[in-house]
């Protein structure tokens, strides 16, 4: 369900939050959720962080990702975004722009944005903060609520999971409301 | 009965080297013909049709003999392209009546008419529309029906234009068939009448093993064939792997605009065709017939498999005017490879996925632009090793397979189950698996440890970070009969700033570095 709010054919969906927020855990929560349906996935990894064991751990059927690895290339990695976002077939497009990403141009995002539209992709940028600013039909932040440690003794033995909250910052064509939406979520 | 068929219908054309040369010239139909092979003095009859039999000339006649009895023959070189061309011409029009056939030779074919009561009727409709599906290709055949292909084939060739045995009475019928009706060996046909034989029951009552004694394996195949018995397995024929379409044209065509609408007209034929039967063209192969007599030969690799006229029709026309004829062009000819058609997959209302066309092009941009070795489909490598996995080609599978498989569900339900704090808001999600964002390669920390848990982080480029609750160690190891053995402990780690590290401690070099981050 959680998926469905987050991803929209042809709109372009931003999730930005701090390290150990919660963000890649729900980028790869949508990998699933599109691979486990037989659909191709592209992930555009711009920092190489990409975890293909922890993903296959999680259910993604790895064989229907095509991973792009921009080794720290940012500009390689929007061109590759770019690419993959005007490739008709695509159910996700996911740009992982890592954790100093530039604020890409208002030409850049909208250009993106226009690529997703007229291919029907759905495209996801995961970051640490804001990059594509208004040209997001939809962004979100993550922020960790919580940790959970589990272990026999009082000495924690593993990391449970962790407990994240996503509060809605942008909704295009949305009435504008005082009330800020928020969503858990438990990786 | 063989291999399940319990009816069969035997289409036999006959003089079919005859007929073949008269579906290419109509006119010839009208006047005896004889085939002929070999230069002169030599040139001998193989094949005459039936106005010309009725004249006396008779195959392994000579031509000079041949030219005596029938003043008014017309002479014909043996066309082998023709031949091949009316032998798949006739499987074709069989083909159109039952999907079973076995292709028995030039101008037989067997039918399966299992299932085929249903859609055309009785045995004689069956075979009535067999006799008219040869006609609409140009060829005259005949007809033969019975329980067995050997008893089809002898009833194809006596009696009526469909002849139908009924079943359980091939034998009885067959046997009062003279044995000088069908065609035989002259050694055979000497002994036959040595023997005193004349009709095939007169053949069928000898014992089996006495004839093949008597004349080996010609003599067994004589006697099977008037009892009516197969004994060879049914051959089914498929349709062959190449898909042809060709066409003349009655000016020579000396510009690529003038011969652009012939190709597209030619490629439309074959493409409907190939729609027809669920295939793509993978390749091409054009052939056209030049002025000089020569041709004008060229192959077209396909960048994806496609059966849509329009775009192949720019690739030869860009194919030709890179490579123009030498002379004009009187003739053209197309040759497709097929492949079947990958169906598209999804639901209803989900997309299909990428065209292979545009899937090829958009790899080999994003290889040029992050190299060959950072694009694919990632793959774990079996082994206990941290972060083992390759990049592999990617390509677009059976998505069904994959998405439905035991692993898959088993996978999916793992990753739901798993992790988890549990959550009593209404507005909780369902439950994911907690993932690891790598560093690659893993970054080299100085640790402080208190009662041998890490306590103090601290970066080489300087500061610090207080460890706020650490989980571990998990212990393993690995390769210790090999020179990469290694052996480490892990531990997870939250730090002050609020971040949530993996930190791996290596005990055989005693480094201490930051695996990866908790995302």
């Amino acid at each position: 369900m959680l998926v469905h709010q987050l991803l929209r054919q042809g709109a372009m969906t931003e999730l930005v939050g701090p390290l150990s927020s919660g963000r890649t855990s729900l980028l790869t929560l949508c990998l699933r959720d599109v691979t486990r349906r037989g659909r191709l996935a592209a992930l555009v990894d711009t920092d190489h962080a990409f975890d293909p064991v922890g993903a296959a751990a999680a259910g993604v059927e790895l064989r229907h990702v095509l991973w792009v690895r921009a080794e720290g290339q940012r500009r390689r990695a929007l061109k590759a975004a770019d690419l993959l976002a005007r490739c008709p077939g695509f159910a996700l497009v996911a740009l992982d722009v890592g954790e100093s990403p530039p604020r890409l141009s208002l030409a850049a995002a909208f250009r993106l944005r226009l690529a997703a539209q007229r291919s029907g992709v759905a495209l996801l940028v995961v970051g640490a903060r804001r990059v594509v600013g208004g040209a997001a039909a939809l962004s979100i932040a993550a922020r960790r609520d919580r940790l959970a440690w589990a272990g026999p003794g009082p000495v924690p033995r593993r990391l449970a999971g962790m407990r994240s909250e996503f509060h809605l910052v942008r909704k295009q064509g949305a009435p504008a409301t005082t009330e800020a939406e928020r969503l858990w979520w438990t990786a | 009965m063989v291999d399940g068929v319990t009816r069969v219908a035997c289409v036999l054309v006959e003089a079919f080297a005859a007929a073949a040369l008269e579906r290419c010239e109509p006119v010839l139909r009208e006047q005896p013909l004889a085939v002929v092979t070999g230069a002169p003095p030599a040139t001998r009859v193989v094949e005459a049709n039936a106005r010309a039999r009725a004249e006396g000339v008779r195959p392994g006649s000579s031509d000079a003999d041949a030219t005596v009895r029938c003043p008014g023959l017309v002479r014909r070189l043996a066309a082998l392209d023709a031949e091949a061309a009316a032998r798949h011409a006739l499987l074709e029009a069989c083909l159109a009546v039952s999907p079973r056939l076995e292709d028995a030779g030039p101008g037989l074919v067997h039918v399966d008419l299992a299932g085929l009561r249903r859609l055309f009727g009785d045995e004689a409709a069956i075979g009535q529309q067999l006799r008219r599906q040869a006609r609409a290709v140009g060829l005259e055949a005949r007809v033969g029906i019975a329980g067995s292909r050997t008893a089809a084939a002898v009833a194809a060739r006596v009696g009526p234009t469909v002849h139908v045995l009924a079943p359980g009475a091939e034998r009885a019928t067959l046997a009062a068939v003279p044995l000088a009706t069908l065609e035989w060996s002259e050694a055979l046909t000497a002994t036959f009448t040595r023997w005193g034989l004349e009709t095939l029951g007169d053949l069928a009552a000898l014992p089996r093993d006495g004839v093949g004694a008597r004349l080996g394996p010609a003599g067994l195949q004589a006697h099977d064939r008037a009892t009516g018995v197969d004994r060879t397995p049914w051959a089914p024929w498929m349709a062959p792997l190449f898909w042809e379409e060709a066409q003349g044209v009655e000016w020579e065509i000396m510009t690529l605009p003038a011969l652009a609408p012939v190709l597209e007209r030619v490629l439309e034929r074959l493409c409907a065709r190939l729609v027809a039967a669920h295939l793509v063209a993978d390749a091409l192969d054009v052939r056209l017939a030049l002025a000089s007599g020569g041709h004008h030969a060229r192959s077209v690799a396909l960048a994806a498999p496609l059966a849509e006229p329009a775009p192949i029709a720019a690739l030869l026309t860009l194919d030709i005017e890179a490579h123009p004829p030498s002379a004009p062009v009187t003739g053209v000819a197309l040759s497709a490879r097929v492949v079947p058609r990958r169906a598209a997959p999804g639901g209803l209302w989900e997309p299909p996925p990428p065209a292979p066309r545009d899937l090829a092009a958009v790899l080999a941009r994003l290889t040029t632009l992050v190299g060959s070795a950072n694009v694919g489909a990632p793959v774990v490598v079996d082994s206990h090793r941290p972060d083992a996995c390759a990049l592999v080609g990617f390509e677009v599978g059976d998505p069904d397979m994959a998405s439905n498989s035991p692993a898959s569900r088993h996978l999916a339900e793992a990753g739901r189950v798993s992790g988890g704090v549990g959550g009593d808001d209404s507005c909780e999600a369902a439950a994911g698996t907690l993932a690891l964002r790598r560093l690659r390669p893993p970054r080299t920390v100085t640790v402080e440890t208190r009662d041998g848990r890490p306590a103090h982080v601290g970066d080489p480029a300087g500061g610090g970070i207080v460890v706020v609750t650490c989980a571990g160690p998990w212990r393993a190891s690995g390769d210790w009969w090999d020179v990469d053995v290694w052996a480490r402990d892990e531990w997870d780690v939250a730090l002050a700033d609020n971040t949530v590290w993996r930190l791996v401690h290596d005990r055989l070099k005693h480094e201490w570095s930051l695996d990866g981050v908790y995302d």
